[in-house]
Formats: structure tokens, sequence, C-alpha cells
């Protein structure tokens, strides 16, 4: 397709630099018109940098943006104004008036025309935060087609979607390509990547790596480009012996929907209990009611004394001050720990050692322990928060989707970090909706599906088609 | 019945500079700009508004000095928010006492005597106008928020101004202009008491209605008809107080004087938690 046509966007030389960091290295770069390009890479690669370059939201230091026609970005974080309307949202700007007024019977018909051209069924006059997060993005995606864009970026389209919501995302994406569209997909999904686009450009440390056709590559070869070697394999798993450490009985707890329904299950030291679900089937509750953050019924027993790690399941709402840097953030939470003191006062040598440490063996890209965390981007921020619920050695580990939004390196990482964990003897629940990660990392499989334990499997004895079936509710 | 129409007529009175601070605030507070400095500017618009009525000899200029005035700490403010990325309630706070300090200043400065200015020329029973035109303006803010491009644009400014941004539009100019006007309002609220009720600018004679204001946004869930019923309930009970004045023995006039401050106390505490701001309001962009 691209041989003949003239490229509609065309990036040259592109370099753009942030204190201490290069986010994008001398870029060349085409889009032409029917083509899905995937700009692939791991977190704090460059991509969203380049797209938004490409974009005209941020300006390069150093190289030419040509756009033949109008450009839209469709971002990662929904840019919009949630107690507004779906057509408010989608005409701001470009409002179509009568007199001095808008024509509000004018502004809905566009909207629904707009919706049925696209095959995106919405309801024009919704409140935009009333409407789920897929919905939210279509009309995200609306106010951008609504402008004709002859290139379309979309920064990790996916990432809040649920699976069903992909495939149909990805159907509409498809026949915008069809019909003209140049689309650029930024993103760290290699199986999206392999499934739907037609070129494949790999970033790293702000560099293209690897151009290639997707039909050309495979998965794997895309991930070594992303990592620039081979992945780091996940730690062996170790022989350890059991002992008693978290035993759970009868729990109850949680809103109607969500909620768990007695709960009974052990985690002994030295081996990693997955809970395998859909969303929704009373896992946030679990972890809720194990850090004591909302009431329940029933028995939680674990060693007196025992030290905890917590990986949350929202790192901006429960994990991480946003506003603060990587040091504080470090010590949150284990500032009464002596380790954490100097008498009355925090021990500010032993924090930033810490958070050094964390730094260091996660493989934070950050350009200095000092940097405020909201401008890590997603990935970085979840090994901060790995790293420091690992760092003190804990004997418990509750672990909720702790490679959430992090890139296949990154992942293996933080895998191999809760392994050695449990290699040296703690007690690790590993709650995650992945469950490939589950099955490479769990001693013992326990299916939950509306707030029960529906099924139990030991790591030599594991149906994945029966794992399926009991988390879908069918079997 | 006579008791009835002077508490009527005496209400809408003493609501209308509320009214004025309020629609101020609401406008300001839709465009994500948290207006502390209402008082600031009432303040502002009623001195002013005496200073030119006593030089000009004639009390139109006076009201456009007072509006002038207020729009001119209202651009301070603006400024403060938008382009210094200022603490929006530190900079409205600054902004309440240069003025208040300022105007006491001025009385030395000008008249040569603290406390209180000279008489000067008023509204006079032309100030009816002005009652007339609160309630107006209140209904036209409302027809511009909800149905004007300008309104929604405004609106979506404090609810999310990177999504004003995506439209291809500059929320710090939308945030500026709705600034300015807030303090156009308040300053005309201020003017109101000064050349309108009375004939003087006195020290202290604004009393807090510019948080009363404050309040009656809140109560009105930042709309304007709704700031404007809930400045009309502040109102009554300040006009209460003229007319209970002297009826009930045991209740010191002290207390009638405390009557709107509990009233909005009561009320903004009757419903906390339960309305929500603009979700950018007072969120530097």
């Amino acid at each position: 397709m691209q041989g003949s046509a003239q490229p509609v966007l065309l990036l040259r030389g592109i370099r753009k630099t942030y204190p201490g960091v290069v986010a994008v290295d001398d870029v060349d770069l085409e889009l032409f018109p029917g083509e899905i390009h995937a700009l692939v890479g791991e977190n704090g690669a460059g991509k969203s940098t380049l797209a938004s370059i490409a974009f005209g939201e941020v300006r390069p230091d150093r190289g030419t943006v040509e756009a033949r026609g109008a450009v839209g970005l469709v971002h990662q974080h929904f840019e919009l104004a949630g107690r507004l309307r779906v057509w408010e949202n989608v005409l701001l700007g470009r409002e179509p008036r009568r007199g001095w007024r808008i024509d509000a019977a004018a502004a809905h018909a566009h909207v629904v025309a707009l919706a049925e051209r696209n095959g995106l069924a919405i309801d024009p006059d919704a409140f935009v935060d009333e409407l789920p997060v897929g919905i939210q993005q279509r009309v995200e995606l609306l106010r951008e087609l609504d402008r004709e864009p002859a290139i379309l970026l979309l920064d990790e389209p996916t990432a809040a979607l649920a699976p069903a919501e992909i495939a149909s995302f990805f159907a509409t994406i498809t026949a915008l390509a069809e019909r003209g569209t140049a689309i650029m997909i930024v993103t760290h999904k290699l199986a999206e990547v392999m499934a739907y686009a037609h070129r494949v450009s790999v970033m790293r440390h702000g560099a293209i790596v690897e151009r290639t056709l997707a039909a050309q590559t495979s998965g794997e070869q895309l991930a070594r480009a992303m990592v620039g070697g081979d992945l780091p394999p996940v730690a062996a798993r170790a022989a350890t012996t059991h002992a008693p450490c978290l035993r759970v009985a009868d729990l109850y707890g949680g809103d109607d929907e969500r909620a768990v329904r007695g709960l009974t299950f052990e985690v002994r030291a030295g081996e990693i209990v997955g809970i395998a679900g859909v969303e929704g089937n009373g896992q946030s509750a679990l972890a809720d009611a194990l850090a004591g953050v909302i009431p329940y019924r029933g028995t939680v027993e674990r060693p007196p004394h025992a030290r905890i790690g917590i990986i949350p399941q929202d790192r901006l709402a429960e994990a991480l001050v946003p506003n603060w840097s990587i040091v504080e953030n470090a010590m949150l939470g284990r500032q009464h720990r002596a380790r954490s003191r100097r008498g009355m006062l925090v021990d500010r040598v032993h924090a930033r050692e810490d958070a050094r440490q964390i730094v260091e063996r996660y493989d934070v890209r950050t350009p200095s322990l000092d940097a405020t965390v909201k401008h890590l981007s997603g990935g970085n921020q979840q090994k901060v928060v790995v790293g420091r619920a690992l760092i003190d050695a804990p004997s418990l580990i509750v672990a909720y989707n702790p490679t959430r939004g992090i890139d296949v390196g990154a992942s293996a990482l933080v895998q191999s970090r809760l392994m050695q964990a449990r290699n040296e003897g703690a007690a690790v629940l590993l709650i995650s909706f992945e469950l490939d990660e589950i099955l490479s990392l769990a001693d013992r499989i326990l299916v939950m599906y509306r707030g029960a334990i529906v099924g139990t499997f030991e790591r030599d004895a594991v149906e994945r088609a029966q794992i399926g079936r009991l988390m879908a509710g069918i079997a | 019945m006579t008791l009835a129409i002077t508490l009527i007529v005496l209400t809408l009175i003493k609501a209308t500079p509320i009214v004025y601070a309020a629609l101020g605030g609401v406008i300001s507070e839709r465009s994500g700009v948290i207006n502390i400095g209402l008082e600031g500017m009432m303040v502002a618009g009623a001195f002013f508004a005496v200073i030119v009525s006593y030089a000009t000899g004639s009390p139109v200029p006076g009201l456009m000095a007072g509006i002038a005035a207020g729009a001119a700490f209202g651009y301070i403010l603006a400024l403060a928010a938008t382009r210094f990325k200022v603490d929006q309630i530190v900079a409205g706070t600054g902004i309440n006492l240069i003025c208040t300090g300022g105007a006491a200043y001025g009385l030395v400065l000008l008249f040569n005597q603290p406390g209180a200015s000279v008489q000067v020329h008023a509204l006079g029973s032309d100030y009816w106008i002005l009652v007339l035109l609160a309630f107006a303006l209140a209904a036209a803010l409302h027809v511009v928020l909800y149905r004007t491009p300008w309104g929604l644009r405004v609106r979506a400014c404090g609810e999310n101004p990177f999504a004003v941004t995506s439209a291809g539009l500059n929320p710090l100019l939308l945030r500026t202009y709705a600034v300015v006007l807030s303090g156009a309002l308040a300053g005309l609220g201020g003017a109101f008491l000064s050349i309108g009720e009375l004939n003087l600018y006195s020290e202290g004679m604004t009393a807090g209605r510019g948080f009363i204001a404050l309040a009656a946004v809140i109560f009105g869930r930042w709309t304007p008809l709704g700031a404007t019923g809930a400045a009309l309930v502040f109102g009554l009970f300040e006009a209460l107080q003229f007319v209970l004045e002297g009826r009930i023995a045991w209740l010191p006039p002290s207390a009638m004087s405390a009557l709107p401050y509990v009233a909005a106390l009561i009320a903004l505490a009757g419903i906390t938690g339960r309305v929500r701001p603009p979700k950018a309001d007072g969120v530097p962009y």
C-alpha cells in the first residue's frame, strides 16, 4: 500500500530532550494513507513524546514535521470534560450555531450521523462521566474523527479497555484505515500489533531501532528489539519449605456486586498462590479486606509482626502521591520503621539509599531520584510501587496485577522479583487478570467467580481450559 | 400585610449586591478559577464608585468606575491564576487585603478622615434599576452559560482545560475573560452598596458579602439561577434583622446582625458532601 502512495505524515530528524533525558533522538518516520502503523517500545522509550510531536502538541528541539491534512490524537488518558454531554464534548470549539446560540438540535443530529458513519453507537445526550471507560474512549475518538483527520494517532488506546471492547475498537480502526486514514498506534501490547498492524517501528531509548512489516516478524522478535536483547528469564522456582503464614476463613466483605462471599484459603511461606478470575468477581474486595481498608467478617490470621508488602491495584489512587518525589514515595508507609528514622526525624540518608536501590533493581527510567512521580511514565511508576513493596523483604506479599501497564522487559523483571521473594520464603498472594502470569508464577491456583472460589489447581495438575471455563462461570 | 411587603422589598434590595457577587463567583468557578477575592473586588467597586462620583459630581461615571475597578482586580487575579500560576486562594486573599487596606488608606489620603468618605452624589431612587438588572443578569448569565458556544467552552474549561486544548482553544484566555467578568460583577455589587443604597463609602461596608456570595455559589450548585436563589435567602435574613429589630426584646441587636452569617454557615454545613464543584475548579492549567 505504501509503494505507490505519498506519505501523509513525514517526520525528519526529530530530537527532543527533557532535563536529564533524551526523549526522542533523531527519528525519521513516515505514515502512508490506509496503513495501520504500530509504534512499539518499552515504557519511557519516547513513543508518547513522538506522538505528541507529530500532533503538534509538543515542539521538537530539532527536526521537521510535515502533515498533509489534519492530525488527530486520542490520548491515553482521555481529555474529556466529564460533566458535559457527549455531543458537547465532541463538538467543543466547533459548535453549530443559530444566531449567537448553539443549535442543539443540529449538534445532536450531527453527532448521531457521525457515530453512525463510523459504526460507533453512542447516546449524544449522555453525560461523559456516567459512561464506562470504553464508551468514553469512543467519545474522544468521535471528537477527533469529526475533524476528518487524514492522520490519526492513538496513544495506548487499549490500555483501559476490556477484551471485548478491544476487538470492537480495532474493528473501527481497521475500517477507518480501509477508507484511507493513516493510523499510528502507540502501544507495548505485541499481541495486538501482530493481529492488526501493517507496519511496525520499534523504539528504544528514543531512537527507532527496527522497522518491519508485521507479516514478516513475530511477537518474540519484536520483544527482543524492544528490550535490546533477550528477555531476562523469569527466576527459577527453587524448592522451599512450607510453613503456615496467611490463613483466611469464611471471609465476607465488599459491596453487593463485587463482594467476597465466604472465602477460605491458605497461603504458606515459600509459595505463590494465584487468584485467577475475570475483573469484577470479588478480587478488589479480597485485596481491600486483606489490606484492612474495608470492613469484613471472618478470620484473617497472619503471624504476629509479619512484614507485609502490598502492591495495590491502582497505583496513582492507592499507592503513590503523584506530586511527591521518588525518594518520598519510596519512604511512604515505611516511615515508622527503625531504618527510616533518626530519633524523631526522618532519616533522609537511608530514604535516598532505599530509593536508589529501587531505581537500580527495577530499572526505573527517571532523570533523578528527586523527580516527581507524576512525571514518570505509568510503567516506571509501577516499578516504584513494586520496588517499595518488596524492599523490606516482607514475609507476606499481596500483589494485585503487579505488571499492569508495564512492558515485556519490566514485566519479566517484576515477575522475577516476586519469584525470588517466594524462593527466599515469602508467602505471595498474586491476584491477576492475566491468566498467563498466574500460570507461569503460581504454585497453586484458585479460581474466583462471583466472590467465591470455584476451583483449586496444584501447579503440576493445571488444566488451562478448565480454568478458563470456571472463570467464565460455565463449568 | 405592609410588613410582608416591606420584608419582600428589603429582601430584594439586600440580596442585590450578593447576587452580583455570586454571579461573578459562578462565572469564575465555572471556568476553573476560585475567586476568593470577591470581597476585595466589592470593596474596590464601592470605593472607586464614590471617588469618581465625588470627582465628577455624577453617580453614573462613578458606577462605571466601580465596575472597572472590580474588573481590574479581576484581571490581576486572572493573571496570577493563568500566566503566573499562583495559588488561587493566596492570590484572592491578597486581593482582599490590598483592597480593604488600600481603601482605608485612600480615605485618609483623599478625604483626610479615617472610617468613611464624605457624602457624594448617589443614584437615589434610580437604584431600583440596579436591583432589577441583577435578576435580569442572572437570567442572562444562565442563557450564556448553557446556550452559547462561549458558555460551553467556559464550562468545559472548569471541567478539564485539557479537553479545551484538544478542541484547539486556549483555556487560559477563556479563564481570563471569565475572571475579569467576575470582577466587574463584584465591582458592580460593591458600587451598589456605596452609591446605590447609600451615598458614601465607609470602612467595612461590604461586611463579608463577598464571602456570603461564595457560599451562595456553593449553595446554588455553581449555577446562576441557583446562586441567585441562595443570595435571596441570605438577603431575606439580612432583611429580617431590620424588620425584627425592636420586636423581639430578648434577642440583642448584635445577634440579629449575625443572622445572615449563621444562615450561610448552616446552609453550607447542610449540603457539604452532597454537591460537586466543577472538576478543575481551583486547579491551575
